[in-house]
């Protein structure tokens, strides 16, 4: 009997320490997401701070408590360590975010599980610049036009500079008749142009249905996707995400794009990497991008508002896979 | 010489002072695109913002300062309210320097709401450049005010407006220039105090702690950003409709189209913004599909009434063609080209594929440099020609001309093909998926430094006329 109740004590006591480790880590990924992610990544490369993987392996635990916990008294200080660092990243300090004694240490605790798990896997591959694709259409279309025009312009401007080599009157009257020819061309083509494009907008209809949902939660310096809504940091901890996107080829994915900070931009590049569809994740606002995904490849998403310091970093992905075969 | 004049020759030198550094600045940022300068990386953004609200200041104050000197041809303006706006720009720009050297200030030159309070630089460096802009606003606010009470004094409103011309009177013979100004000034007043309330709402949220809502800001903010840039270009249509006749020999006069042109320009340059907001998708339909209307709109008075009568007024002239006259026509063909690339930008379907992509800077780009620019700094080679009456080098100054064509059309086209492939802009350094537009933004240094080399020569021919016409102020 008492066996018993001490191996039921143990377990208790291994399964209260495992939850209390899970949720240790889960607290100190949600405050890492929510004070450091503006400045550092954790394997993502350098921001407007350092990248943060192995942190823990060249710092001892009690300076980078300190450090995180008062990081103006350390520069103060001029401590041997911050300073290069403070160099390095062109004099912008760290600031104080006055964090409370236990959420430094769920801080640091987060930094060490993930340097733990970093010294299991292997080491990232970085990537290697992609050779320049074929303009797909429409854009090839609007380059190919705007050249056209260019060209017309270019060689009026070019007439008319050296018909001045033989000065002559005008013909003032016929010149007012070619006038109002150009006038009703120019009118009727920007008309028509309009009727023809108008209906064209990327805008979702009211009643309109998509296959699938998708929530866009944008922030300093990157995209949140989820099946529920996420509308503000706090969500982050409660809302399930999606940490990998995938959807069958052929699917019409409606994302519902909003922003946790700032303004950006939610730009769908395809699988000739150019741009298919775009919209801007504004804070207190849902943007509704519908977008068919026809062809099976690794799509990307790229931030295309200026956002501050990591806005060239900040991008996700989208795994559009060859759609599964039903029946035989 | 009047104070005016004076004023005129300040801002030259103000111009020819700043114009060179943030062109120095464009092609540091080219260059970091291109993979270079590497430590300096950091410095992109803040240098970015530099670039972009500099620039676009520099040419609004140079287009300002050559409109209050046209003026003076038929009004008055108080030449006090002109020297206390090169003091208060010089302030601003002070302020501004100062923000972003010691605080990185880095939100772009539309500071767009919410980011100049969430960025990685001090609050005090966003507070500075809200200051910086207040003070430039509020002088750029009262010298507008000066003008247009300077044109009230001889015309009044309805006149200045030309609607007389409307009725089929043409007395009292109001000049295009004029009417230009009005039209001008008037959606300045308006862009001015927008920029008002949009500084006032940052300020209302700095210390009562309030926040506001992000679309309102990015309305406010546009109408205010796009119409200023906007009325800046025509102020430079106005200098070409005062000067272009006396070097083509022809008189170019206001009559009942060009009268309802520019005022249809009033109208539709006070909502053309629409299309800086078309991938919001919360915004109204409406006013979305307003957007594309009013900036197709826009581009039909332009091209049937401005540029066609300019080359009307060059077809067969007995013209005289020297730098000003060369940079005039040659900003006409600017002015044309960057509207086009304007025009399939502001097709809400092809917007999609092109926003926010070099192909933004590409239209403005071309449009600023290839028609503004040039538009201005022919007037001011014309001021400075007049005064000095200096015999004139024409191989120099086609060389300059040139130069400058070449480099700017070198930076326009790495801009437009860039983009058109989906480039961002804004970006210090490439993707791996897109790490090819380092190869346009290594093309386009180059181009810029031949663009340079052509506004030094430029200054070279213009700056020892400015000299002498400065020996000879009283």
């Amino acid at each position: 009997m008492r066996r018993i109740v001490l191996f039921a004590a143990a377990a208790l006591l291994s399964a209260s320490a495992l939850v209390h480790a899970e949720s240790t880590s889960a607290d100190g990924q949600l405050l890492f997401e929510q004070k450091c992610t503006a400045c550092h990544t954790i394997g993502g490369g350098a921001r407007v701070g350092p990248d943060l993987q192995g942190v823990t392996t060249r710092r001892t635990r009690e300076w980078l408590s300190s450090f995180i916990a008062a990081p103006d008294r350390l520069i103060a200080a001029r401590d041997p360590i911050v300073m290069p660092l403070l160099k390095q990243f062109n004099q912008i300090p760290m600031p104080n975010l006055a964090l409370a004694e236990s959420e430094v240490r769920t801080l640091v605790d987060y930094l060490e599980a993930e340097d733990s798990t970093a010294a299991a896997a292997a080491p990232p591959v970085p990537a290697a610049p992609m050779q320049q694709p074929s303009l797909i259409a429409p854009q090839s279309t609007f380059l190919t036009l705007f050249l056209a025009f260019t060209v017309v312009i270019a060689v009026v401007f070019v007439w008319i500079g050296l018909s001045t080599r033989l000065p002559a009157s005008v013909d003032v009257k016929r010149a007012y008749g070619i006038r109002r020819v150009f006038f009703i061309v120019g009118t009727t083509a920007a008309v028509v142009l309009l009727v023809a494009t108008v209906p064209l907008a990327p805008y979702a209809r009211a009643g309109a249905r998509a296959d699938r949902v998708v929530y866009v939660a944008a922030r300093q310096f990157d995209f949140v996707f989820s099946d529920e809504p996420i509308t503000s940091a706090a969500d982050l901890a409660q809302v399930p995400r999606i940490a990998n996107l995938e959807v069958a080829a052929g699917t019409l994915v409606e994302f519902r794009v909003t922003s946790l900070d700032v303004t950006h931009g939610f730009a769908l590049y395809g699988a000739e990497r150019q741009i298919i569809a775009q919209t801007q994740a504004m804070p207190g606002y849902f943007n509704r991008l519908l977008v068919r995904f026809d062809e099976p490849a690794q799509y990307k998403v790229f931030c295309l508002e200026y956002c501050a310091a990591g806005h060239h970093l900040m991008q996700a992905q989208v795994a559009v896979n060859q759609q599964e075969r039903i029946g035989p | 010489m009047n104070k005016v004049h004076s004023n005129t020759l300040y801002w030259m030198a103000i111009t020819g002072v700043l114009f060179p550094v943030l062109i120095l600045l464009g092609i540091f940022l080219r260059t970091v695109q291109a993979g270079g300068l590497a430590p300096l990386q950091s410095w992109f953004y803040p240098m970015m913002t530099l670039h972009g609200v500099g620039m676009v200041g520099v040419w609004y104050v140079a287009a300002m300062a050559g409109v209050s000197q046209m003026l003076t041809r038929y009004v008055e303006p108080t030449p006090l309210i002109g020297r206390v706006a090169i003091i208060g720009t010089l302030l601003g720009v002070g302020l501004l320097l100062a923000c972003v050297f010691f605080g990185r200030y880095a939100a772009g030159w539309y500071f767009l709401y919410p980011l100049p309070f969430k960025g990685e630089w001090p609050q005090w460096s966003t507070v500075l450049f809200l200051v910086s802009l207040t003070v430039l606003g509020a002088t750029w606010l009262l010298w507008s005010l000066d003008l247009l009470r300077a044109i009230a004094k001889r015309y009044t409103i309805s006149q200045a407006l030309a609607w007389h011309y409307l009725a089929g009177r043409s007395e009292p013979v109001v000049p295009p220039a004029v009417l230009i100004t009005t039209v001008s000034l008037i959606a300045g007043v308006a862009a001015l105090l927008s920029g008002v309330v949009v500084l006032a709402l940052f300020y209302v949220e700095l210390f009562a702690g309030t926040s506001n809502d992000a679309l309102l800001m990015k309305n406010i903010t546009f109408f205010f950003g796009h119409t200023l840039v906007n009325l800046t270009m025509y102020l430079g249509v106005a200098l070409v409709y005062e000067v272009l006749p006396d070097y083509a020999g022809r008189p170019w006069k206001t009559n009942r189209i060009v009268a309802i042109s520019w005022n249809c320009v009033l109208l539709i340059v006070l909502v053309a913004y629409f299309h800086h907001l078309y991938m919001d998708f919360v915004q109204p339909g409406v006013l979305q599909t307003i957007g594309q209307i009013a900036s197709y709109a826009s581009a039909i008075p332009a091209a049937v009434v401005t540029i066609f009568g300019a080359l009307l007024l060059v077809y067969r002239a007995p013209m005289r063609w020297n730098l000003a006259s060369i940079l005039m026509f040659l900003g006409l063909a600017g002015w044309a080209i960057g509207g086009v690339g304007a025009v399939i930008d502001s097709t809400i379907s092809a917007n999609v594929k092109l926003h926010n992509t070099l192909w933004v800077p590409a239209h403005f780009h071309t449009y600023f440099l290839a028609g503004l620019c040039f538009m201005v700094i022919g007037y001011f080679y014309h001021c400075c020609q007049q005064l000095a009456e200096q015999p004139e080098n024409r191989g120099l100054q086609r060389i300059a001309a040139t130069l400058m064509v070449i480099g700017a059309y070198g930076v326009f086209a790495m801009f437009y093909f860039a983009g058109a492939f989906g480039v961002p802009r804004r970006y210090s350094i490439y993707p791996a998926e897109l790490a090819y537009g380092a190869k346009y933004a290594a093309a386009a240094t180059g181009f810029a430094a031949a663009f340079l080399l052509g506004f030094i020569v430029y200054l070279a021919e213009t700056g020892k006329r400015w000299l002498r016409a400065v020996r000879a102020a009283p």
